[in-house]
């Protein structure tokens, strides 16, 4: 049987270097997407998330086994990658649109769309449009938008993750989907 | 109309919530069009989202994971120089120093030779109390008089020679 998440954690917090392996292993894909998902560059991406398993092999002593391994470690990559969205706003105020400051086209920061290439070009122009307005979104909103469309969490796993209440999460939300909604008005 | 529930129609959508709120957002989007619309907008937005999930460049995870064994060792690395004897040394002597400084920077310290030092540094410990008695108060009046007084008598003997 396979050893649970939670398991290898407190296996990786006694320096058994085998478990942090098989963690890294199985949160490789996720972190980096998690992490390009609300940095939207690929190179801060894939630093952000070794930070994060950095942070893990450091910290792993302090995960209590209250919440679900997930959760924990999903809260470590989005605090670095709001942590790294602040800096850069502090950095570079005269940026005004903060997804624009990535080095890349904006034709290379829209996401891939996983659905079938030959589609129609006006639905992939909706959906570039679409996942254009979510970079532009405040970034703990984005986050939250994230965390429950790509990752399926539940309001109380993103509140957890996002260290605010459900109201707040359900907020953040509500409004992350107004704002996107009245962009695609205005687009249509 | 009661309150809309604007916040919950999120929640609801995706089966979140409790039989009784779910029950209660249920009976609202009956009575109200706007809501209903809202929700059938949201379900549609939610849709789109889900749906064009996006894919992240893609990774050659054989060196993601040496490169980050490399942070690491780098992190361990510097962690492991802050204990070797000499920083440690140069640590604990840099703390020790400023210590010092923090404690006994700007405090005088009375030399045993000079007792009237301490007669001084009593008295400035306990200003607050001697000002409280009207004689020490009128101490400097007091030594006015006395040299008012020599004047006198100066002056006295002055007459008398």
């Amino acid at each position: 049987m396979e050893p649970s998440d939670e398991a290898l954690c407190q296996r990786a917090a006694k320096r058994d270097e085998a478990a942090f392996e098989l963690l890294v292993e199985r949160y490789q894909g996720r972190a980096y997407r998690l992490a390009w998902s609300i940095l939207r560059n690929p190179e801060d991406a894939r630093d952000l998330s070794q930070e994060a398993f950095i942070r893990l092999y450091e910290s792993a002593g302090s995960f209590g086994g209250r919440a679900k391994f997930s959760t924990w470690f999903y809260r470590i990559v989005v605090n670095l990658c709001l942590d790294q969205k602040r800096k850069r706003r502090w950095w570079r105020p005269w940026g005004g649109d903060e997804g624009d400051d990535q080095g890349e086209s904006f034709l290379e920061r829209q996401p891939a769309p996983v659905t079938d290439p030959v589609d129609k070009l006006g639905r992939d122009r909706t959906m570039k449009d679409l996942w254009a307005a979510v970079d532009r979104l405040a970034p703990r909103q984005r986050a939250a938008v994230v965390l429950q469309v790509q990752e399926e969490m539940a309001t109380y796993e993103i509140a957890e993750v996002l260290k605010c209440s459900e109201a707040t999460v359900r907020v953040h939300l509500h409004r992350a989907l107004s704002a996107l909604r009245k962009t695609m008005k205005e687009k249509r | 109309m009661r309150k809309h529930p604007e916040t919950d129609l999120v929640p609801y959508l995706r089966g979140e919530l409790p039989p009784a709120e779910r029950e209660r957002v249920a009976r609202h989007l009956d009575e109200c069009p706007d809501c209903r619309q809202d929700t059938d907008q949201l379900r549609e937005l939610l849709g789109e989202l889900s749906r064009s999930v996006a894919a992240p460049p893609a990774v050659n995870w054989a060196r993601y994971r040496a490169e980050l064994h490399q942070k690491l060792d780098a992190r361990r690395e510097r962690r492991a120089w802050w204990w070797r004897p000499l920083p440690l040394a140069l640590a604990t002597s840099m703390a020790g120093v400023l210590l010092f400084i923090a404690v006994w920077g700007g405090r005088q310290v009375p030399t045993a030779g000079d007792p009237v030092t301490f007669e001084e540094a009593a008295i400035a410990r306990n200003l607050g109390l001697l000002e409280q008695y009207q004689v020490v108060e009128r101490l400097d009046l007091l030594e006015e008089d006395l040299d008012l007084m020599s004047d006198l008598d100066g002056l006295a003997a002055g007459r008398q020679g």
